[in-house]
């Protein structure tokens, strides 16, 4: 089929505007990994882009010898670990439920299980909860919130209903009981799903920092994202007190101010694990949101 | 042949058995589906006791049985107040431009998408529209202010558009830009992923469809309009829909992370000031009557905009 002149025009068109768009998505990024390559008090005088001017390691030094923020990246991957492991067997054991047709009192648990969501509660009677539980400054308030959501479960129950009718039941006239069934035969297939959950959560938690901003207020126990976070506001902070003082005159000579190679480095580093992973999983990622979007 | 009947109780005394055969199969199952439950009874329906909170004057020691009962007298505070109000106005206001722009820019990026040719271009282009989604809030705010600094970027390219009499400034510190930023930086992060959803529903329509429409003569143009637009728009109704349902939210992270001094006043949404007046200021009563209030109105909004469409399109989300 030959395309007319305008269809012509029209892709040549579009790969330059989608060239366009892959250079606004990126060059964000890559910016700042230029900063943070580069030495800081030549990156106050401005202009970089995407390369560093005067190369230098020395901000990625500072970070990584810095105490609160290596004590945040390990904190924040270890219970992204445990969090995901937990969120992933139990959501899987809820949706291997649901999608058993046969069981009693199946639809009545479901209905249990999806009512909350809808149910407007507000982020004030949770913090009255977490307190009286005793999450509040406690590691487990970052882990057990979320390790159950109903959509997580129906992702995997959709996969799930998609396999081969029958499996499950010839296995049981076989003589095997649903344990058995679920261990041998349906979780060497239901791999791909497991791993899509178990990369949305662990993306989730990594990149998660308002529990720590609701209920921590032990340093020790911050979040790798708050702690970047806090790095952003302060200079921020300290940008306005410097404005303020040039027009009272007082002496700020004595703040010092995180440089922005600084911060940059803490910023990128804290999103290294994904970026580093995400060419390789991002398949992954991608698969499970048509499932949840088209059946759920 | 003998005729088997039953009675009733014999029938009654077969049900019970199959029903007891039934739970001797799945016992196992239910205590698979035990944490489940468990965690959603602990933590999502024991909270909803908690709204009792909005209608009295709390008191955090005496806690919830020992706070005196105001009736709605929170409420009427609430809307008395300015500052509430001008959450809620704010809200809308964020949410509103999102819903109302932002719902069809990913169809759009979507439907260019699928119209590019060379595959590894296009899988190239899928990648780097959906890196932004995966990024943090924080990391995406750090770079944004990167990008606005006095110093940064976005000045450099102002200034080299516009000459050296562009007054170089910091638009993150203004807040009049904030509408702006929220709209924009949410499209930056999340118009790739969104699409995703859309492709796959393009990629569903029945290609025969277009075949037929060539060969009648319709352009490309005309093609999408008549024939992807109406082949999508359940996907479109039902997102839509979800949407909707969050005119009242914010993205705490996104409208917190770009609130700083300068802006903070006046850009405050119904989730950060619940977070500053409740949270901080320990105002539990009246920032729990707000969020109610709130919940409540978004649950209306999703039932209706729900039944307006099942009555309009037949498509809805339940």
């Amino acid at each position: 089929m030959k395309k007319s002149i305008g269809e012509k025009i029209f892709d040549k068109f579009n790969i330059i505007i989608m060239a366009f768009l892959c250079v606004i998505f990126i060059y964000p990024y890559l910016n700042q990994v230029a900063i943070s390559l580069n030495d800081g008090a030549d990156t106050m005088l401005g202009g970089i882009t995407i390369f560093p001017r005067k190369f230098t390691w020395v901000n990625y030094e500072a970070i990584i010898k810095n105490q609160d923020i290596l004590r945040a990246f390990v904190l924040t991957a270890l219970v992204a670990l445990i969090h995901t492991g937990f969120t992933v067997v139990i959501c899987l054991g809820a949706a291997y439920g649901a999608h058993k047709k046969d069981m009693p009192f199946r639809n009545a648990i479901i209905w249990f299980l999806l009512i909350p969501g809808y149910i407007p509660v507000g982020a004030i009677p949770v913090f009255i909860l977490y307190r009286h539980l005793h999450l509040l400054n406690n590691v487990l308030v970052f882990i057990i919130p979320g390790m159950f959501t109903f959509y997580n479960m129906v992702v995997i129950r959709s996969y799930l209903d998609g396999l081969p009718d029958g499996l499950e039941e010839a296995a049981y006239v076989e003589g095997a009981n649903e344990m058995q069934i679920l261990f041998k035969i349906i979780l060497p297939l239901c791999m791909p799903v497991l791993a899509t959950i178990a990369l949305w959560t662990i993306v989730g938690s990594w990149n998660s920092w308002t529990p720590t901003l609701y209920y921590v207020n032990d340093r020790k126990l911050y979040q790798l994202q708050y702690v970047i976070m806090q790095l952003i506001k302060q200079s921020e902070t300290i940008q306005k007190m410097t404005t303020e003082a040039a027009i009272t005159g007082t002496d700020v000579s004595n703040v010092q101010p995180t440089s922005e190679s600084i911060k940059s480095a803490a910023i990128i580093f804290s999103t290294l694990p994904i970026v580093m992973s995400y060419p390789f999983l991002q398949k992954y990622f991608v698969k499970g949101i048509t499932v949840g979007a088209v059946k759920g | 042949m003998q005729s088997v009947e039953k009675t009733s109780a014999m029938v009654r005394r077969d049900r019970r058995s199959v029903l007891y055969r039934k739970l001797n199969r799945y016992k196992y199952v239910y205590l698979l589906m035990l944490p489940a439950i468990l965690l959603t009874f602990v933590l999502a329906y024991l909270p909803t006791l908690g709204i009792v909170m909005a209608f009295q004057d709390y008191d955090i020691i005496k806690g919830i049985g020992g706070s005196p009962f105001v009736g709605f007298d929170n409420f009427i505070k609430i809307f008395s107040t300015p500052k509430f109000l001008h959450a809620i106005k704010n809200t809308v206001t964020y949410s509103g431009v999102g819903i109302l722009f932002g719902t069809w820019t990913p169809i759009i990026l979507a439907l260019l998408i699928n119209e590019i040719t060379a595959t590894r271009f296009k899988k190239l282009v899928q990648t780097i529209s959906y890196l932004p989604h995966f990024l943090s809030w924080v990391s995406v705010i750090g770079i944004l202010y990167g990008i606005f600094a006095i110093n940064g970027s976005f000045n450099d390219i102002m200034v080299a558009i516009f000459g050296d009499s562009y007054e170089r400034t910091n638009i993150l510190t203004d807040p009049d830009n904030f509408l702006g930023l929220v709209f924009w930086s949410n499209q930056w992060k999340n118009i790739g992923w969104s699409s995703i959803v859309y492709l796959a529903a393009i990629v569903g329509v029945d290609q025969s469809l277009y075949e037929a429409a060539t060969v009648d003569g319709c352009n490309k143009f005309r093609q999408i309009i008549h024939i992807t637009i109406p082949g999508i728009f359940p996907t479109i109704a039902v997102l839509f829909i979800m949407n909707i349902s969050g005119l009242l939210a914010s993205n705490f992270e996104q409208v917190f992370g770009l609130q700083n001094i300068f802006t903070q006043e006046k850009t405050e949404v119904i989730s950060t000031l619940v977070y500053r007046q409740g949270i901080l200021n320990g105002e539990y009563s009246l920032t729990t009557a707000f969020g109610l209030a709130n919940g409540i109105v978004s649950f209306l909004l999703v039932y209706t905009t729900n039944l307006i469409s099942k009555k309009l399109s037949g498509i809805g989300l339940w």
